[in-house]
């Protein structure tokens, strides 16, 4: 009942960002209309982040305390993540065309990066399918989730090298918005958007958490009924 | 395809696809769980 | 320091065990060096016959090439210990599980390692590229990169080892992993064959060493739990 008012909050909360910065800012001077898919974006890339993180800290918390809750907890993050990793590098070239003139900037290190980020954890989603113990499966997944959340920053960082060492300009980059110099309506559509899919992410989380629950439960009773055939037929023999 | 196609078509694709996820996400629930439950 | 000089000696035992399989069956080494190989020539192939954009692209194509032949030895090095339950009964010893990783990830090291120098001799020959005037640069390139494979592959190669799909799913988990290690050794690569004009190899051999260090802590650290349940 409680996730269902959560929904519904975080249903009204999206749409009434949405109009905001579809219809209330006004249109940026440098970036024109363009502007208004940062906010998207920038939200679905926070939302990205924050997934990762939840993923790795419940797999190390699965390798300690040996809770496949915590595990739940993972994979609808990893899942999760991975949607809205593909948002953000969708809302980035979107962005990119009109501003920079091509899709993709190879001299940006945050769409790099992103892309990066979403070829480790559909290989995580990918490992998680293909193994079929469930506490295989969750230390597996849970090395594999840390090791990726590991890996992450020296992505970000070599990256920023790569570029930053041969000095080129970067043609304005996605989150100006977050300047200070910025005026408020700017950042406040943003906070706004950032605040409607943190609403809608924790709703998603605690639905996806409960089917990865539902999953299990019918797993185990799928096993146990398996062995009650063999010893069944073990017994008439 | 001018500014506004591109922002349509940003906002088209993550908005759409939150709603598109929780909709399978009730879907699978659902059929994971029986249909008497409080799934929504 | 007695467990330290323990674990060094039991890490030891378990390279040379892993050593003397090679030297015996050859099964990874020869095959992977020839994959290697054949790798560079397509690459020719591909971006030729100009030799002047091949040069260019020298760099690059010879840490693929090292990258992707790595992704086979560390695969063939791990097999070898799924095949008669092997890895379990490593497992059971009582020894440290740092060790036993350590141990697999030197054995791959070594392999590595003499991939990473035949591959830059090749790549030398194959595109004209002046391999000898700066081999101290390019030498630890070769050793920090091939560290770096040898940390990431042996415990991706010890997830995935069991599964049914783990030709698909090594390359699949470990290349983006690995994506900061090809950005670093490729960029010291060039700057060491360039003479360093810019002065930044210094920098990218910093980022190999920072990439080797955390993937050999991460490494030590999980690879107990993939020998226990994995």
């Amino acid at each position: 009942m409680k996730t269902r008012i959560l929904g519904l909050v975080a249903l009204a909360a999206v749409i009434a960002a949405t109009a905001v910065a579809l219809f209330v800012v006004p249109p940026d001077q440098n970036q024109g209309d363009a502007q208004r898919i940062m906010y998207p974006h920038v939200a679905s890339a926070w939302l990205a982040y924050l997934s990762f993180g939840v993923t790795a800290l419940a797999g190390i918390g699965w390798l300690w305390k040996r809770d496949l809750r915590l595990d739940a907890v993972a994979h609808s993050a990893a899942e999760i993540g991975v949607m809205f990793t593909a948002f953000a590098i969708w809302g980035g070239m979107m962005w990119g065309r009109p501003v920079w003139g091509v899709f993709w900037q190879w001299e940006d290190p945050r769409l790099t990066t992103t892309a990066l980020l979403l070829a480790l954890y559909v290989g995580y989603l990918l490992l998680r399918r293909l193994s079929d113990d469930p506490e295989r499966r969750a230390t597996r997944a849970a090395i594999v989730g840390v090791i990726a959340a590991v890996d992450i920053p020296i992505v970000h960082f070599s990256v920023e090298w790569w570029r930053g060492l041969h000095q080129t300009a970067t043609i304005g980059s996605p989150d100006r918005v977050l300047n200070p110099a910025a005026p408020m309506v700017f950042v406040g559509s943003l906070l706004g958007m950032l605040g409607a899919f943190t609403l809608a992410w924790l709703y998603l989380m605690i639905r996806r958490y409960q089917l990865a629950r539902a999953e299990a439960a019918r797993e185990e009773a799928r096993r146990m009924d398996r062995i009650m055939t063999a010893r069944t037929v073990e017994a008439a023999r | 395809m001018s500014d506004a196609g591109f922002v349509i078509a940003a906002y088209a694709v993550i908005v759409g696809g939150l709603g598109v996820y929780t909709l399978a996400l009730w879907r699978r629930l659902r059929a994971v769980r029986g249909p008497d439950d409080e799934a929504r | 320091m007695n467990a330290l000089r323990r674990d060094a000696s039991v890490a030891l035992a378990v390279a040379r065990k892993d050593a003397i399989a090679e030297l015996r069956g050859r099964h990874a080494t020869v095959s992977t060096l020839f994959f290697a190989g054949i790798v560079l020539l397509l690459f020719g192939f591909a971006l030729g016959p100009d030799a002047d954009r091949l040069a260019a692209a020298a760099p690059g194509l010879l840490w693929l090439a090292v990258v992707f032949a790595g992704i086979l030895a560390v695969s063939r090095l791990h097999l070898l210990e799924t095949d008669d339950g092997a890895l379990e009964h490593l497992a059971l010893y009582p020894v440290s599980r740092q060790a036993i990783y350590a141990g697999k990830a030197i054995g791959g090291f070594a392999v590595m390692l003499l991939i990473a120098v035949l591959v830059l001799v090749a790549v030398g020959i194959l595109f004209a590229v002046d391999v000898l005037g700066a081999w101290p640069a390019l030498l630890a390139t070769a050793v920090l990169g091939a560290a770096g494979v040898a940390a990431v592959g042996t415990f991706y190669a010890g997830i995935t080892v069991r599964l049914r799909a783990r030709e698909v799913m090594l390359p699949l988990l470990m290349l983006p992993v690995l994506a900061p290690l090809l950005l670093g050794a490729v960029k010291a690569t060039a700057a060491a064959l360039a003479g360093d004009p810019f002065g930044e190899l210094g920098a990218w051999l910093q980022l190999l060493v920072a990439f080797d260090v955390i993937m050999i802590v991460a490494g030590a650290a999980t690879y107990g739990y993939l020998l226990e349940d994995g």
